[in-house]
């Protein structure tokens, strides 16, 4: 291997490093190690001037290796990469130190700080010395496409593609398209029908030449990997196999159960319904009681489930406006109801929806705020013998007076939430979970419906709750992703894969039933193991089972990550550091 | 020195010594049996405690340089055996680590599971056979009327040879298989040309598993650890797949397998292969990976049916290893 | 000076190491003796890794991977796990007191467990005390 010429930048990140990290001592302390030909920091080293410098120095230094010292490299490592490449590099001769996610935002001592940034800079540089290049591969793109979830959300995406001329393979787990929409009466803020909006589409899939609907079906394994999965579909007693080269997942959610929360009756009082119950009514065309009497008195209880931590803790994000909507609702079709929405906070963002607010409460709705994070609305029978077969006792959060709220008919407006089987199909997507079990994106704000497995892209409500414009907006997006890469036709894949060094395999077969992935065979020729490169996806657990050091995990390997532990352990006193500094 | 025909190379000096070690080492010399006579057509012994009358005061006589190999077997465990590795060093062209215990520190090295203080303790105090009512423990310097007894200092830890000179090869095993020894000798006295100074000789890259026979599949999964006698192994299929403990796929071969071949798991003293960073570390690696459970307390409870990890894994190699020694 | 533990810390990319960042968007602040290495899957976690970490004079190791059943390679961290019971009961061989090892699962949203895990293994290991590996080990 050439004599490695190091190339050490510590960025300031504004003042989100500099504020708590010494970048001057950081820098002048490492700046003597061995192999660093130069070091030094910039306010903003991912910004252009940053990256030019970088650049730059590459080119006059001839260094053939670069540590950067910022950010997470979950955020930036790909940014500096691309710099290496366009100065000649291999992309893979970097590392970065991660100072600001583990140092200069988690610790206030400003000495301790330095310290510590100092060790992780030194731990990357020793281990960016033993990196090896490695050259990138590109794998052909299979056109079709498998979306999971055949709501709006699936359809939209499915539609999209489809009308590209591509294949697309829509599985549906209930007899029906549609999903949740479908269940609507109106929608908010405009009253648009359900129905309008998902019938055309559903309309338009089943008989498109290019999608196959897949209703009663489920998916039973998924193996392959970006540009070449294949999908085992169970539908009924059938099954079938096929091959796509991206997966859409749009499964949704489902609503809360409120016969958990015991003050408001769910299930013990016939006058209390759900707000998906109250739209199958509306569907039905008439807004009745359970005995099919016209109710005088209607309350609507919002963040049922939601925003609550015994429930769920987040915003379910539509809940406010559907109530909104069906006070409208309500008004409309009994002029004379009274109509009761007790709120924790009203949350009518969106375009329009603010304005959707100001209306409904012009129409005689009578909005009551209660302490979500204290005593709930406890919904109890009136056998008081007045107004109301029900009686809503709560604290007025505004005025601060307890009152009794009279009843009919109580809607319950329940969360969204994470699907019984969000885990299971995670699992076989290779998708992880937040905390709420919904699938979580690749980045919050830049790569929203990606997630951390190539070529596996999610929309809609399995995210995270969602209104039908933004649900549609991700499916586009899913879509639009899914048709890029299509065009490509190839894509480039991992390369920090495992690979067996076939004069020391000893051929005892450990490592084979450690893949995940069934990447790793015995060729019984050769008397040793090969990897698959293109089914492995790195993980380095072989590498690890490996009782002879004969699998490196390419990236990742024990000279690298024991480098690394000595540069993070090796004494880095003050003293050093002063001395560096008068140099 | 003799005359010499014109293509005669002159005689090799070879010396062979011991230091903490249980003698096999020479026995495994002793092995080459009649070929002892090419042996001794190649090369002079110059030095041989346990078959020739040399002492110490000679070999320091001698020039530096003057022993072209010394097969240096044992580990060092006292002053006497550092100050000769460290005299020997001295004297000879190649040192070759010779043996396990001089490779890696060997069955000795397990005692640096103790200390000086525990060792003494045990030997001349609590031992059931010992009767010691002075309570007398060796000490390195003993006034008497006729001046200052010594005797070796006891150190707290084992060493490999390594660790205090250094080593031009290493031949491992315990002991060597003995077509090993003549092989490397062989190639030295008749100036072929050597692998790169430091490496291992006589001993392949491989591992046991490369030449053992028994059948072997990739269904290495273990919900029991036997110990040899618990279980009746059927003699062909792999030791660890009958879940026996056996170090073959982390231990060089080169020794012919001759455990595995006599019925008997691999225990290691062949040492790891090329490029490992801890003799055990891999070896205790595929093991965990092996054991076929996901429950936390059935994984311990599997775990607990190896009785002494540390020793299993680095029977052979404690003192070579990362964490050479018991820390408190 | 006031003894303060170093703890070496294998994070894996998928869930555990994104857990710390989110401790670090969240600006949780956490105790600094914890320095941390990425690896792809806890799965990747050597013997070696950790035994090196003490050799090096960490007080202690703390391996953390995705929640039993969310491992983004399905079961790298069950292989962690089996080994992890196996390098605890060799490090107390070698007199190191296996409480100095920890495995934990930290899932990408759990910032918040990740500062809580540091400074719960940090006040710890103050009270077991340092391991001295480097003075005993050069002493001789």
């Amino acid at each position: 291997m050439e004599e490695p010429r190091i190339g050490v930048y510590v960025c300031w990140c504004g003042t989100n490093i500099s504020k708590t990290v010494d970048v001057e001592q950081v820098t002048a302390a490492v700046s003597k190690l061995p192999h660093v030909i130069i070091a030094r920091n910039y306010k903003y080293m991912c910004s252009d001037p940053g990256q030019d410098l970088i650049l730059k120095d590459i080119r006059e230094h001839q260094l053939n290796r670069v540590v950067v010292s910022a950010c997470s490299p979950r955020i930036h490592e790909l940014t500096f990469r691309k710099v290496l490449v366009n100065a000649g590099l291999n992309p893979y001769l970097f590392e970065m130190a991660n100072i600001r996610e583990q140092v200069s935002w988690v610790h206030d001592d400003r000495d301790i700080a330095t310290g510590k940034a100092t060790s992780l800079v030194k731990a990357a540089i020793q281990r960016v010395a033993h990196h090896e290049p490695l050259e990138k591969r590109r794998v052909d793109i299979h056109p079709a496409t498998l979306i999971i979830g055949g709501g709006i959300t699936g359809l939209t995406a499915a539609m999209e593609i489809a009308d590209s001329g591509n294949q697309v393979h829509l599985i549906e787990k209930s007899g029906r398209l549609g999903g949740m929409v479908s269940l609507l009466h109106q929608t908010h803020p405009h009253l648009t029908a359900g129905n309008e909006l998902i019938q055309p589409l559903i309309d338009k899939a089943q008989p498109h030449p290019k999608v196959r609907v897949w209703l009663n079906s489920q998916i039973e394994e998924v193996t392959g990997y970006v540009g070449n999965f294949r999908a085992r579909i169970r539908s009924g007693e059938e099954v079938e196999e096929l091959d796509c080269g991206n997966i859409i997942v749009a499964t949704g959610t489902k609503p809360f159960d409120p016969s958990q929360i015991p003050e408001y009756g769910y299930g013990m009082l016939p006058g209390v319904i759900t707000s998906l119950e109250f739209e199958e009514m509306l569907r039905k065309g008439k807004i009745v009681t359970k005995d099919g009497e016209s109710p005088c008195d209607i309350a609507i209880i919002h963040c049922v489930g939601s925003r609550n931590m015994e429930y769920h803790p987040y915003c379910s994000r539509v809940c406010c406006t559907t109530a909104l909507k069906f006070a409208n609702q309500i008004r409309a079709a009994l002029p004379d109801a009274g109509i009761y929405q007790l709120y924790a906070d009203m949350r009518s963002f969106g375009k329009g929806c603010e304005e959707f607010y100001m209306r409904t409460s012009r129409r005689g709705v009578i909005f009551m705020m209660f302490d979500q994070k204290g005593k709930l609305p406890v919904v109890k029978p009136n056998n008081t013998g007045g107004r109301g077969r029900l009686l809503i006792s709560t604290r007025e959060l505004l005025s601060g007076e307890e009152i009794e709220i009279p009843a009919d008919l109580v809607i319950l407006m329940v969360a969204s939430e994470a699907r019984e089987d969000a885990r299971e199909t995670a699992h076989l997507t290779g998708i992880s979970l937040c905390g709420n079990q919904f699938f979580i994106e690749k980045h919050p704000k830049l790569d929203p419906v990606a997630t951390t497995t190539d070529g596996v892209f999610i929309a809609g409500s399995c995210q995270g709750p969602k209104d039908i414009a933004d649900s549609v907006s991700q499916a586009r997006a899913a879509a639009a992703r899914v048709l890029a890469s299509i065009l490509c036709g190839s894509v480039e894949v991992e390369v920090t894969t495992a690979v067996v060094n076939d004069k020391v395999c000893c051929g005892c077969q450990t490592c084979i039933s450690v893949c995940p992935y069934h990447a790793i065979h015995f060729d019984e020729e050769k008397r040793v193991s090969e990897v698959n490169e293109i089914l492995c996806k790195g993980c380095g657990t072989c590498g690890s089972a490996c009782p002879t050091g004969a699998i490196h995990a390419r990236h990742f390997t024990d000279d690298q990550i024991l480098s690394q532990i000595e540069g993070l352990l090796s004494p880095i006193t003050l003293k050093a550091m002063e001395m560096a500094m008068e140099d | 020195m003799e005359p010499n025909t014109k293509n005669h190379k002159p005689k090799l000096k070879l010396a062979v010594y011991w230091a903490a070690a249980c003698g096999g080492c020479c026995v495994s010399v002793l092995d080459v049996h009649e070929k002892l006579y090419q042996v001794t057509e190649l090369a002079d012994l110059v030095f041989w405690p346990i078959a020739l009358d040399i002492k110490y005061k000679d070999v320091e006589a001698l020039p530096h340089g003057f022993i072209d190999v010394t097969l240096f077997n044992g580990a060092i465990r006292n002053s006497e055996n550092q100050y000769m590795a460290m005299l020997l060093r001295e004297k000879s062209k190649i040192m070759v680590a010779y043996g396990s215990c001089a490779h890696l520190g060997g069955i000795p090295g397990l005692a640096n599971f103790s200390n000086r203080e525990a060792i003494f303790d045990r030997v001349y105090h609590t031992s059931e056979s010992t009767v010691n009512s002075t309570g007398t423990i060796p000490l390195p310097n003993v006034e008497v009327p006729e001046g200052t007894l010594h005797i070796p200092v006891f150190f707290d830890e084992v060493k490999p040879l390594d660790k205090v000179v250094c080593v031009d090869y290493y031949l491992p095993g315990c002991p060597p298989q003995t077509e090993r020894l003549l092989e490397v000798f062989t190639a030295i006295a008749t100036g072929a040309e050597l692998p790169s100074k430091k490496s291992v000789i006589g001993a392949w890259d491989k591992t046991q598993c490369d030449e053992c026979e028994r059948k072997k599949s990739d269904k290495k999964t273990i919900k029991r650890f036997f110990r040899p006698f618990e279980v009746e192994d059927d003699g062909e299929t792999c030791f660890l797949e009958q879940g026996i403990l056996c170090m073959g796929p982390a231990t060089r071969g080169g020794c012919g397998y001759r455990c595995i071949k006599g019925n008997a798991p691999c225990r290691g003293c062949y040492g790891p292969p090329p490029d490992v960073h801890d003799p055990g570390a891999k070896m205790m690696s595929a093991i965990g990976t092996m054991i076929d459970s996901n429950a936390p307390e059935e994984i311990s409870e599997i775990v607990d049916q190896i009785a002494d990890p540390a020793g299993t894994f680095y029977r052979f190699s404690l003192p070579a290893s990362i964490i050479r020694r018991r820390i408190s | 000076m006031e003894y303060q533990p170093t703890i070496v810390s294998f994070l894996c990319n998928w869930c555990s190491y994104t857990g710390a960042d989110l401790a670090g968007t969240s600006r949780t602040k956490y105790a600094p003796n914890i320095r941390i290495v990425r690896v792809m899957c806890s799965g990747r976690v050597d013997p070696t890794f950790v035994m090196k970490a003490f050799r090096e004079g960490a007080d202690g190791v703390l391996i953390c991977g995705c929640h039993p059943g969310d491992c983004h390679y399905h079961e790298g961290n069950y292989k962690c796990l089996r080994r992890y019971h196996l390098i605890r009961k060799y490090i107390e061989q070698m007199g190191i007191s296996p409480e100095r090892l920890r495995l934990e699962w930290i899932s990408a949203s759990e910032g918040k467990q990740f500062a809580e895990l540091a400074d719960e293994m940090t006040a710890d290991l103050l009270k077991l005390g340092p391991v001295n590996i480097k003075n005993v080990l050069e002493e001789v």
